[in-house]
């Protein structure tokens, strides 16, 4: 009796000193995490692959020649390895590792439960539950660099109201961005938390914008105007036998002849010009609307359409073994 | 009203309440009173004329950065801004109106953006203010700075892209939004803003071969105080085209450096003396070999199409020296190549004086447009599929293996193996154009170093790509010094915490009566001295249960027999006869005095060395016999342990009985046995 509790006690004793050098934190307090948050902070970011190399994403340039758009699922395997290698860092015995075994299926239900909530804006609820499929697409385009801020929007259904209507930030249809970077100038890597339907992607609303449209032709360039009405900014005809060609100034590049146009626009008195126009209406006829890129299906194409592989796995199988 | 998040409402002009200068503020009052017997007027109640002075600022050379909001495009910016007009937006929403332009209306904002492609003007920064307007031109007022920057333009340049009189008015205005939109408020204060427009849209170039080029623009904000007249009334009357052209990128190789040496020099090539032979030329310098020349300095000039070869060109002469790149091998051909262009000339243009006017900088900016592309024929144009798949341009790059990939979204990639063997092997990253398997069953097993994750197809090769993955974690981990300490730290609080418990429930009747509460109530922290106290506790309770009885204090000495009488105990103490105490006292004196002591008689008889040595060397033998034949077998005893060093007899044999090593050595089974397995 008294050697067995001896021993039980000297077992006690040692990790009493250990608690008392270290700062004490009681596991009730930290009872609902499975793992400190500087470490879960950085297993998310993992998790969205945040500072993997972009050999390993995309291993040959082939995969995403320039001015290409490529959808993708995200491999949770492939993810999950990746936290695992950032696990076994920690681990340094075999003790470690049985600890470890004991403990991963808590992390990795957190880092499931987390990582959807990466971008969660203050006030949006969390999401919880199991997770789902988490996908995205890699850009790899001039637009990119020449337009940074690129505004993208998931949705999950089709939305009722058009490509055009203006979407809150909590629509319950959106899904969520986990992220959205530019790992290149010229390459734009984004993640949904699910499988979107339809993908907005969306040029940049730096402040609003004032242009034309414009059309090239050889070495020049013509520009129109579509008109607008003054009262309700709709345009004055929408399939634009209203437009306006917009005068140059000879002998410039590209110097609008604005008194020229306002004359021109005087033969549409909606627009306020018949009074002759004002900075304000002017502005108003110019305004610009970011261009939104709609992605999304009306009709499902086969996969093959949109994968072909280059080796069929079986004629690989039976090159290499001679069959 | 609320404008509501979203929209904005459009003003033509916001008048300040006052405009910017010095101002004079004069107050004057009159007071009469009357009553029914008599009255005061204003001179007996008499009040002082108040003067105050006031002093408008407003920014006039330089714009503060604080109340600039935004630029379109960025500055320092790449883009396809061909289609829009770059603009400012100002936090004042009032500035564009607060000063006023001799000889324009109300309407007229004193501020203008121009834009102007690499070339066109010339942009002057830390230039004293007064140096800030054209020769002439005086701003009376307060210069609040006193160095400003000053965009320098000929008029030519103004004429041209500079916004007509009538322009100005149309390209300012003011702007209120939502304050709770934060799109549109983009950091302002009161949701009013003023922006101003330029009236040029910055159009890409094109080189000489029709391809395009980026052009660089700089867009200024400038003060047109004083210099209003300068602008055109209205804009030219030739009829504006609906098309304006790309600016002409040419690359002009510096060949007129000749023509500046010779006119200087008034050499032999100076002009005037054409049809020069080489010959002449050897005279003139000696041929010297030149060393490897560098391919001939090039400036970038643009011009615009149109404007080509008309008198709106300035001449802006050679700022640097360069060879062209044809090849030349001596100076004298140098020489001729110098004077090549000098001598076909043409004929003359005359150039027109054309004036220069500097106008204050409030802000500048620099963008640079390229390509024709905008968002819209870019994105519409994307090749949009599924990652793994190559596209429509699948051909191959030369000097390479075409890429292989499998209908699973893995790759070949070459891989060389540790042994140092070139294979190829199977890649596929996190990015994979097919849904994987994520329910629970279906994730991947912990692993705890890379190899566990090494898969071997069917095909001979290696799958690495979780491999890869559980490297890239491990590494991009080890590479952040703070991740590897919580790890750490983890593991030690954690890790021994969760041990703790672990010992804690696997005693847990132990302790629940050591510290005699509940399981769920033991405090950890105080657990140590709880357990401490219960300890000494009961030690002193029960100290034989821990430490064994006590010792006695003293210990008892062996037992006296004290029978029989005083003197018969002494004799036999002393191992006399007892008779001796008994009688008189003298007699027992004497008697004592007489007596033998008694001692033992050692009996000694002569022994020889050598039976002594004979004696104990027999006994050690046997020691030394049974000592050895105790640790062997009774095999090896019998088979190898004869001869005159180790007499083995019957009695020796006969005396031993199979030990355990005995046992073992039978036991042929077990003779592969090794000590690494029994461990």
């Amino acid at each position: 009796m008294i050697n067995k509790n001896a021993d039980v006690l000297e077992h006690l004793g040692h990790e009493f000193e250990k608690a008392a050098r270290s700062p004490f934190t009681e596991f009730k307090q930290d009872e609902k995490t499975a793992m400190p948050a500087a470490l879960r902070n950085w297993l998310v970011r993992l998790r969205l692959l945040e500072g993997v190399p972009f050999a390993n994403l995309v291993a040959d340039s082939e995969l995403l020649p320039p001015e290409s758009i490529r959808w993708f699922y995200l491999d949770r395997r492939w993810s999950d390895a990746l936290v695992q290698g950032a696990l076994s860092v920690g681990t340094v015995n075999s003790d470690d590792r049985i600890q470890l075994d004991a403990q991963y299926t808590a992390i990795r239900a957190e880092l499931d439960t987390e990582e959807r909530n990466v971008r969660r804006r203050k006030g949006v609820a969390r999401l919880m539950g199991q997770p789902g499929p988490v996908t995205g697409f890699l850009l790899r385009s001039a637009a990119v660099s020449g337009w940074p801020g690129l505004h993208v929007r998931a949705f999950n259904v089709d939305p009722e109201e058009g490509d055009d209507f203006q979407f809150t930030e909590d629509d319950p249809r959106r899904v969520r961005l986990l992220r959205l970077e530019r790992l290149a100038p010229a390459v734009l890597l984004c993640l949904f938390d699910s499988i979107p339907k339809v993908v907005h992607i969306e040029e940049p609303r730096q402040g609003v914008q004032f242009g034309f449209m414009h059309q090239d032709n050889g070495n020049q360039r013509s520009a129109s105007l579509r008109p607008r009405n003054k009262d309700n900014f709709e345009y004055l005809a929408d399939d634009g036998s209203k437009d306006v060609d917009v005068p140059f100034r000879v002998g410039s590049s590209g110097v609008v002849d604005i008194r020229r146009l306002s004359e021109a626009l005087e033969a549409h008195p909606d627009t306020g010009a018949g009074d002759g126009l004002d900075s304000a209406e002017y502005a108003l006829q110019l305004v610009t609307f970011p261009w939104r890129q709609v992605f999304g299906e009306v009709q499902v194409p086969p996969i093959s359409a949109m994968f072909r592989a280059t080796i069929e796995y079986e004629t690989m199988v039976n090159a290499t073994f001679k069959l | 009203m609320a404008v509501g998040e979203g929209k904005f409402r459009l003003y033509s002009k916001l008048t300040p309440p006052l405009e910017a200068g010095l101002w004079r503020l004069r107050a004057d009052q009159h007071l009469e009173a009357h009553t029914p017997e008599t009255g005061l007027d204003e001179n007996d109640l008499r009040v002082d004329q108040e003067n105050v002075h006031l002093r408008i600022r407003s920014p006039r050379y330089l714009l503060p950065p604080d109340q600039i909001l935004s630029t379109y495009p960025p500055a320092n910016s790449f883009g396809s801004y061909g289609s829009r007009l770059p603009q400012v937006v100002i936090k004042r929403r009032t500035l564009p109106w607060e000063r006023r332009l001799d000889g324009a209306s109300d309407q007229t904002p004193w501020l203008a953006l121009v834009l102007i492609a690499e070339g066109e003007a010339k942009l002057e920064t830390s230039v004293n203010v007064e140096n800030c307007v054209t020769e002439g031109v005086d701003l009376e007022g307060i210069k609040e700075v006193a160095r400003g920057n000053c965009l320098v333009a000929k008029k030519s340049m103004i004429d041209r892209v500079f916004p007509t009189k009538n322009d100005i008015n149309l390209l300012a205005h003011a702007r209120e939004v939502d304050i709770h939109d934060t799109e549109l408020m983009m950091g302002d204060d009161d949701g009013f803003l003023a922006v101003v427009i330029s009236n040029r849209l910055p159009l890409p170039g094109k080189d000489e071969e029709g391809n395009d080029a980026p052009v660089k623009y700089l867009a200024c904000l400038i003060n047109l105080e004083g210099q209003y007249d300068v602008l055109l009334d209205r804009s030219p009357d030739p009829a504006p085209s609906f098309a304006t052209q790309f600016l002409t990128k040419n690359l002009v190789v510096q060949e007129q450096a000749a023509l500046d040496d010779h006119l200087v020099m008034g050499t032999a090539l100076a002009p005037g003396r054409a049809g020069i032979n080489p010959a002449d030329l050897g005279e003139l310098t000696n041929p010297v070999p030149l060393a490897a020349s560098s391919k001939g300095s090039r400036t970038t000039g643009y011009q615009s199409g149109t404007a080509g070869g008309k008198g709106a060109r300035p001449y802006a002469g050679s700022r640097q020296w360069g060879t062209s790149s044809r090849s030349k091998t001596t100076s004298a051909q140098v020489s001729l190549q110098m004077a090549e262009s000098f001598r076909i000339v043409q004929g003359y243009e005359t150039l027109p004086y054309d004036s220069e006017h500097r106008f204050p900088v409030l802000l500048h900016w620099s963008f640079t447009t390229t390509g024709k592309t905008t968002f819209r024929s870019l994105m519409t144009n994307l090749d949009s599929r599924l990652l793994g798949d190559v596209g429509k341009t699948g051909k191959p790059l030369s000097g390479r293996l075409p890429l292989e990939v499998v209908a699973s979204g893995h790759i070949g990639l070459g891989h060389q193996t540790r042994e140092g063997y070139r294979v190829r092997a199977w890649y596929r990253g996190p990015l994979v154009p097919h849904p994987t398997k994520s329910a629970g069953s279906d994730r991947l097993k912990l692993a705890h170093s890379s190899d566990q994750l090494r898969v071997v197809i069917p095909d001979g090769r290696e799958d690495l790509s979780l491999a890869t993955a559980f490297e890239t974690g491990r590494l991009l981990t080890l590479s952040q010094p703070s991740i590897i300490a919580a790890l750490m730290r983890w593991r030690q609080e954690d890790y021994h915490a969760a041990r703790l418990r672990s010992l804690l429930v696997s005693n847990r009747n132990l302790w629940e009566e050591v510290l005699g509460v509940g399981f769920e109530e033991i405090e950890l922290h105080k657990l140590g001295p709880l357990v401490g106290r219960f300890l000494a506790d009961a030690i002193v309770r029960n100290p034989q249960r821990f430490l064994g009885n006590p010792r006695p204090r003293v210990t008892p000495g062996r037992p006296l027999e004290f029978e029989g009488s005083s003197t018969t105990l002494l004799a036999r103490g002393l191992g006399l006869e007892p008779a001796l105490f008994k009688g008189e006292l003298t007699r027992v004196f004497n008697s004592l005095r007489n007596v033998q002591v008694p001692r033992d008689d050692l009996r000694v008889s002569e022994l020889g060395r050598v039976d002594i040595r004979e004696t104990l060397e027999t006994d050690l033998d046997r020691q030394r016999i049974d000592l050895v034949s105790n640790a062997l077998s009774n095999k090896l005893l019998n088979e190898s342990l004869t001869g005159p060093a180790f007499p083995v007899t019957d009695r020796i044999r006969l005396d031993l009985s199979d030990d355990n090593l005995d046992m073992i050595l039978r036991d042929t089974g077990r003779l592969d046995f090794t000590d690494e397995d029994e461990s």
